[in-house]
């Protein structure tokens, strides 16, 4: 059916200096093959040197988040069929490159967790479940689905610029509790975010909703966050 | 060892074009501030001094500049609303955000081809 080339970023810290790119012909063997389809043969057939991340392949673990022809995506969803070739696959940008594919995600992560991506709920305890209404269930829609796959983070360049911003994910992360009816820890929520460091960084360049693989929309939650900082001061 | 990537770039996308462009166009105001004030600052020499300064600025070209200038302004200026409502309104939008910059955009042509219009005719005539 044809064969794709695959010209992929390499980076052997125990051997090279420096990452270079390296071309790999993949053979489309079946309607609807993915990138990750293709990384995998490429890692099981021709040269299992080859390191990604890999786990769920269905969009949902968020592992295998690739810079694919210039744009963040997530391999596992991305069909063959739609990209122009030769199909470049670079890791996330910015994102320091532990081997290969695989960058350090420890920074990003860690901002995650700096926010209490938790509930943090009235106390005392109800005895039984916390209710919700239908509306405000309805307000974290688009909000929860996030798959930490760092694809919205690498791709901003206030996150490049500013090592201490928090970047569009965590952000998104931290309003979906702000909006949360159960949840009382808005505030201190809210004070981590408001220096040069926190929501202001961003400058709405909109590539974090170009990115998302999921559809979500980290501008917007940043835009929530600024409201409400602005109108907590008058 | 980890080694950082040799580039940080991202697709140009309509969104990014934009604040590069609203970047710039900053830059060149503030440029332009600083010369504003340098040739006020002649003002505290005395009227002489002061009216040699203007001299200078009242060539051709610098008067043609001048539309440049109202250019800058009402891209810098009329951009900076739409990221306003960006912040506080629904407009942060991958499906509608390219809309809302080509309204936008609309604006500040006709804004300019007005203003430039006349400022270029004061410029022939006189």
């Amino acid at each position: 059916m044809g064969k794709v080339t695959f010209t992929i970023l390499r980076f052997d810290p125990e051997k090279d200096k420096k990452p270079h790119y390296q071309d790999y012909e993949v053979e489309i063997r079946r309607p609807g093959m993915m990138v990750l389809d293709g990384l995998n043969q490429i890692r099981w057939e021709q040269d299992g040197t080859l390191a990604y991340r890999r786990s769920c392949r269905e969009g949902v673990c968020g592992s295998d988040a690739l810079n694919i022809n210039g744009v963040n995506r997530l391999g596992c969803i991305t069909h063959l069929e739609d990209l122009k070739t030769p199909v470049v696959i670079q890791p996330l940008p910015s994102m320091p490159l532990i081997k290969d594919l695989i960058v350090d995600l420890n920074d990003f992560q860690d901002k995650f967790f700096l926010c209490k991506p938790f509930l943090i709920p009235k106390k005392p305890l109800p005895d039984l479940e916390q209710l919700q209404s239908p509306e405000d269930r309805r307000k974290l829609d688009g909000l929860y689905e996030c798959i930490l796959c760092a694809s919205c983070s690498s791709s901003c360049p206030s996150y490049w610029a500013d090592p201490e911003y928090l970047g569009p994910s965590a952000l998104l992360n931290i309003w979906r509790f702000v909006v949360d009816s159960r949840d009382v820890g808005a505030d201190e929520r809210l004070q981590l975010l408001n220096d040069r460091h926190g929501v202001w960084r961003c400058h709405t360049i909109l590539n974090c909703i170009e990115a998302c693989p999921k559809g979500l929309n980290p501008t917007q939650a940043i835009g929530g966050l600024k409201k409400a900082l602005v109108s907590a001061k008058f | 060892m980890k080694a950082y990537q040799p580039k940080r770039h991202y697709r140009w996308h309509p969104g990014f074009v934009v604040w590069v462009l609203h970047r710039l166009s900053g830059l060149g105001l503030a440029g332009y501030l600083i010369l504003h004030i340098w040739v006020l600052s002649h003002l505290m020499r005395g009227e002489a001094e002061f009216k040699r300064v203007m001299d200078t600025f009242e060539s051709p070209l610098i008067r043609l500049m001048e539309i440049g200038l109202l250019g800058l302004v009402l891209f810098h200026g009329l951009n900076g609303i739409r990221i306003v409502l960006m912040d506080y309104g629904p407009m942060a939008n991958k499906e509608s955000y390219v809309k809302y910059l080509a309204v936008t955009f609309i604006a500040i042509v006709v804004l300019f081809l007005i203003g430039g219009a006349a400022m270029l005719q004061t410029l022939l005539i006189n």
